[in-house]
């Protein structure tokens, strides 16, 4: 059973916990930083989730079929 | 007449009866339990009657359609209800008995009221309904929440229908370039094996559910037939157990059938479905974006506020650094103000005395001059080295410096006012050491005197 390793809805949970917490302006800016880049990393796996093919996710459909 | 008959002559006579009997049109309910079509278009039946909840057959019929008849009334009945003639259908028909000593009984079919089944597959299907609901399943489906990205589409259809090959072309052909993973599990789609092929289709992909985001059940593009196997008690059951969500697109633009009504979404046609899809992944992306944007702006103002915070520090900074400096300044030049004055006092304590204050001497000391005058030029030259070394060990660099040493250099204390006095080439300086009439030495700036002591007077109270 092919388990998605990178699933795109924890990562949005994540964002949005990231987002959540540079509003409440409780970080400083040591942290801003690193959590900002965390962000940003996480929204480019979703963003490569949406229109990249993942080979193993394709070839368990193929055998499906 | 004899007592036995030919089995014509009793055929016959059956015939006859049967027409006195009834020579009319009679308008007559009854079950299709089969139909085909032959190749000249005349239709045959089989018409049955059973109570629903039984196997057993309680009357049983052949009936015919003949084949100009026929064309009429099929596309008359499919308009009306949607529905084509077939096995499973309750019709009402209006028949003419008709006897034949070779084919035994039939029944001609000369018209039909659509209204009827419309009515019997209404009844029908909500008596499923209702059964749904007393059972409390009804909704289950719909209370599943569609993954915010369904990528992973499970696909119950014909792989020949129309409706397939649309729904994968507009799914791979999405203008945002969203990636979709399908796998069709196969099932007819009308007919009685519907039942049977698409529960067995959810079967399968329900043992592999972790696969998956979503099942999808289409069929053809737009044709209004054949909806009625969608009204299926079993089908419906197991879309409302069934673990994910489940979205149909079987095609139909007036009704929905019972399966359209308990699945997840139902939407008119498979291509509808496949914008769904496309639509609500393009929904998390906007998501995503508004996010970003959020960050974004959140966080450039987080740091525009701190660089503002910087920026007036160092404001006012600036001019509290120069108050420092010139405080530093000041501190320096009186320090410099102190060693000048210290030297003032060394000066005159070395015996240099202004030319201006009058004095008594004292008369002089004989060996005690000696050592002092020694002394005397040592004391000056140590001070001047260790002012000159206290200054250069301080690395103190002032503009001025030079002028500090000018100013101690006996030469130029002497052009400021201050003599040396000595007796016989020793210098005095202490007046108790001199007596009255005393021819002492005076040195200037710009030369020597002698003078000859008149009076003394001494500060010193003895």
């Amino acid at each position: 059973m092919a388990k998605k390793e990178f699933s795109f809805n924890e990562a949005m949970i994540e964002i949005e916990d990231i987002l959540g917490n540079i509003e409440n302006g409780e970080l400083d800016i040591d942290k801003l930083s690193v959590e900002v880049k965390r962000a940003s990393e996480l929204i480019k796996q979703c963003q490569k989730k949406l229109r990249a093919i993942e080979e193993e996710i394709n070839s368990t459909f193929k055998d499906m079929v | 007449m004899n007592d036995k008959l030919s089995l014509t002559e009793l055929q016959l006579i059956i015939r006859d009866s049967l027409y006195m009997a009834l020579p009319d049109m009679y308008w007559v309910v009854a079950e299709i339990s089969e139909i085909k079509e032959n190749y000249a278009g005349h239709c045959y039946l089989e018409l049955i009657e059973k109570h629903p909840d039984e196997k057993n057959v309680r009357a049983r019929a052949r009936a015919i359609i003949w084949s100009n008849r026929y064309q009429f009334l099929k596309s008359f009945f499919e308009n009306i209800t949607g529905e084509t003639l077939k096995e499973g259908l309750n019709i009402l028909v209006k028949i003419k008995v008709e006897y034949h000593e070779v084919y035994g009984l039939s029944l001609v079919i000369t018209d039909i009221d659509p209204a009827f089944t419309i009515g019997e597959m209404a009844v029908k299907r909500q008596l499923v309904i209702k059964r749904l609901e007393q059972e409390g399943v009804f909704s289950m489906n719909k209370e599943l929440e569609i993954s915010p990205v369904p990528q992973r589409i499970a696909i119950i259809s014909s792989k020949n229908a129309a409706g397939y090959s649309d729904f994968i072309n507009h799914l791979t052909g999405n203008s945002f370039g969203y990636v979709f993973y399908t796998a069709l599990i196969e099932s007819a789609m009308q007919g009685p094996e519907t039942e049977q092929g698409v529960i067995s289709a959810l079967n399968k992909i329900a043992d592999k559910s972790g696969l998956f985001d979503l099942v999808v059940i289409i069929r053809g593009g737009g044709s209004q037939s054949d909806l009625s196997w969608f009204d299926s008690y079993n089908i419906a059951y197991h879309v409302t157990q069934f673990p994910l969500p489940v979205i149909t697109g079987i095609g139909h633009e007036k009704d929905v059938s019972v399966t359209d009504m308990v699945a997840n979404i139902s939407l008119k046609t498979p291509t509808a479905v496949a914008d769904f899809l496309i639509e609500k992944i393009s929904l998390a992306e906007n998501r995503l974006f508004e996010i970003c944007t959020e960050i974004k702006n959140i966080s450039r103002t987080i740091i525009e506020n701190n660089r503002t915070r910087i920026e007036t520090s160092a404001i006012k900074l600036i001019p509290l650094a120069r108050i420092m400096m010139n405080e530093l300044k000041d501190k320096l030049s009186e320090k410099i103000i102190d060693i000048i004055n210290v030297g003032k006092e060394f000066t005159f304590k070395a015996g240099l005395i202004p030319a201006n204050q009058e004095s008594k001497l004292n008369s002089a000391v004989k060996s005690f001059l000696t050592v002092k005058k020694t002394s005397l030029e040592r004391t000056s030259q140590n001070f001047i080295s260790s002012t000159l070394n206290a200054l250069s060990r301080k690395n103190i660099r002032l503009d001025g410096l030079d002028n500090t040493l000018n100013i101690l250099n006996p030469d130029n204390v002497l052009k400021r006012g201050y003599t040396i006095t000595s007796l016989y080439g020793i210098i005095i300086k202490r007046s108790g050491l001199l007596k009255k009439d005393d021819l002492i030495d005076t040195q200037f700036s710009d030369g020597k005197i002698r003078s000859r002591v008149t009076h003394l007077k001494s500060n010193v109270k003895r």
